[in-house]
């Protein structure tokens, strides 16, 4: 079954057909690929379903439901968790503090509850050993009370993979999480992933640049060029596709 | 001439603790929530002018008595009956004091939440900055042409705090400093609990990348209206102490430079942390007391000196040396924020 769908989705700025109608079906519980050269609008079809720039026509539809109307905050509530290409850690916070705050239904979260701070210890107790056994996971634990600031590049980006989980996720829109990351550490965060989706049944759809570790992990792809969709297929498939070769290699 | 130093002390104190106030309620929004008001002197102007009205109108009504129209003709007998009542009946006066207080922080936190809708479609912060600056002014010039609120530009006085019906000035002037302090103590304590909860942390969060947060769940613009709303019904709080204290209402008082002291001391006490805006607005006090003083005294001995000058010098001189030396302020903001972060660190240790 298909968890996300887009049909016909497009996204101009101005002049420019940043996405321009796009089409693709997210499977329940794979791992899909989203590659395509710089500009081609990966980035934006991310924006676009997670609706920080709402599309200009089409439909999104998550787990059969329209979503094209709906805003940011509830598209996260929905299951549908984000990360960003740039660096977008909350950099003056804790690591700590950045794992927990995406954390749904937070009683301490609302002013009137949070002065009281026994209205929501326990919750928040809960969600830190949640957070911390993630931190573990992801090899950053140790630094649970450090800036995030404090991080190198590559821990950086294990906390945000492990931000977007404390969301408690169906679907995971990742935009290249090993960017400015060792090869080494990359594999490590590919592996976190397919272990998150053997484990809790997620869904990925990552935007990746690393073709030869991207192309290790996913179940199929598709292929962005100029803000539509060129072809869709399996890894094998997509390295044989001549198109693809000649966008990515001008072969 | 001599000092009185007693008095002198508690007038310190007083000033103090109503300058904490505003500073304080700047803090939580723009220390630690990013919003950037520079209508500070709006909402404390509101605490005056529902005074001016309480005083008015709702003291004669807890009196028995019948209110008087407050200004023109019937400006002395408006004054005697308010001025009557305090002086006779302290528990009335009382009563009318902490009502007033309660409803100051309604109507300003009303106010507050109106405000909050330009903050929300502006998404630039600095012209959310100007907006509340410039419209500040307009409500001040506004108050000051329009007779009902406070005469006009004529002010209003009679406003005295409850506890001079005691008879023995210093004895209230001492009370009341306590009562303001003791309000002081309630808002830190309010405030330093919501900082270190998840609602702190969100506002952290939103202060330094709304879009992120905004993918991760949260509700800026309700967020925003919320801070809004929670620190305008503390300034308008602040706005009833210091008119009271000073027992007259005038539109004159809520000028921009208001809002700049306010926010001279949460820059140099410490950006986002609310013992630094406590430092902060002890410092300003001191300052601005020290210097009305010398000014007074060196006046005396035949130097004519403009005292507002000497401040403004002052405090330029200050915010300078602090953004070259010290831009964290005095005491830079801590980073923590819930008990989570001792769990943590006890499991760690097991
Ligand atoms: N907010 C915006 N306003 C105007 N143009 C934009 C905006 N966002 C993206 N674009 C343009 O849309 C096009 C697609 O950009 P996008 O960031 O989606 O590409 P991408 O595939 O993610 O590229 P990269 O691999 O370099 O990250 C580019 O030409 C870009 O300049
Ligand atoms: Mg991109």
């Amino acid at each position: 079954m298909s968890l996300l769908t887009l049909e016909h989705v497009t996204k101009s700025f101005g002049n420019l057909r940043a996405v321009h109608d796009v089409s693709l079906e997210i499977p329940k519980g794979k791992i899909i690929g989203l590659i395509g050269p710089n500009g081609s609008g990966k980035s934006t079809l991310l924006n676009v379903i997670s609706a920080l720039n709402p599309a200009d026509s089409g439909r999104i539809l998550f787990e059969g439901e329209e979503i094209s109307k709906r805003s940011t905050d509830e598209i996260f509530g929905l299951g549908l968790v984000r990360s960003f290409q740039d660096p977008s850690l909350f950099f003056k916070m804790t690591v700590l503090d950045n794992s927990l705050l995406p954390v749904k239904q937070q009683q301490g979260e609302k002013p009137w509850r949070a002065p009281f701070h026994h209205l929501w210890r326990k919750q928040e107790a809960a969600a830190a050993l949640e957070s911390s056994r993630l931190l573990e996971q992801l090899l950053i634990r140790k630094h649970y009370d450090a800036l995030a600031s404090d991080l190198s590049g590559g821990q950086m980006k294990l906390l945000e993979l492990g931000r977007s989980l404390m969301g408690n996720p169906k679907l995971l829109l990742l935009d290249e999480p090993t960017a400015g990351v060792a090869p080494k550490l990359a594999y490590t965060i590919f592996e976190n992933i397919a272990q998150m989706r053997e484990n809790l049944g997620l869904t990925f759809l990552i935007v990746e640049h690393r073709l030869e570790i991207l192309f290790d992990f996913v179940d199929s792809l598709y292929v962005m060029h100029m803000g539509q969709v060129l072809t869709e297929g399996s890894p094998a498939e997509i390295s044989a596709n001549s198109a693809v070769r000649e966008i990515y290699f001008g072969e | 001439m001599t000092i009185d130093f007693l008095s002198t002390g508690i007038a310190l104190l007083t000033f103090f603790g109503i300058s904490a106030l505003m500073a304080l309620s700047l803090n939580l929004e723009y220390g630690v929530a990013g919003i950037p008001n520079f209508g500070k002197a709006l909402f404390v102007s509101v605490g005056a002018y529902t005074a001016a009205l309480t005083y008015t109108y709702l003291l004669p009504l807890l009196a028995g008595k019948t209110p008087i129209y407050p200004c023109g003709a019937n400006l002395t007998d408006a004054l005697q009956l308010r001025t009557g009542i305090i002086r006779e009946a302290m528990g009335i006066g009382l009563l009318n004091f902490l009502l007033t207080l309660v409803i100051a922080a309604v109507i300003g936190g009303l106010i507050g939440y109106l405000a909050s809708y330009p903050a929300l479609r502006l998404k630039e912060e600095w012209y959310l900055a100007l907006v509340l600056l410039v419209g500040s002014e307009i409500v001040r010039i506004l108050v000051r042409g329009y007779e009902p609120i406070i005469c006009a530009h004529n002010g209003i006085s009679g406003l005295s705090q409850p506890f001079v019906a005691l008879g023995n000035p210093k004895l209230a002037s001492f009370l009341f400093a306590l009562v303001i302090l003791a309000l002081v103590a309630l808002v830190f304590i309010f405030s330093e609990r919501l900082i270190h909860s998840p609602y702190g942390r969100l506002l952290k969060a939103m202060r330094e990348n709304e879009r992120v947060a905004q993918s991760l769940g949260k509700r800026i613009t309700r967020t925003r209206a919320q801070i809004m709303v929670i620190g305008s019904a503390i300034a308008a709080v602040s706005g009833v102490l210091f008119v009271v204290n000073l027992g007259f209402a005038s539109a004159n008082d809520y000028v921009v430079a208001l809002t700049l002291d306010v926010w001279v001391m949460v820059v140099i006490g410490g950006i986002g942390n609310n013992r630094g805006a406590l430092l902060g607005a002890f410092i300003i006090t001191v300052l601005d007391r020290v210097t009305a003083i010398a000014a007074i005294q060196l006046d005396q001995i035949g130097f004519q000196l403009e005292f507002t000058y000497i401040r403004f010098i002052l405090f330029g001189l200050i915010i300078l040396l602090m953004l070259r030396y010290r831009p964290q302020g005095l005491l830079p903001e801590k980073p923590l924020t819930t008990e989570a972060h001792s769990l943590l660190k006890t499991q760690a240790q097991k």
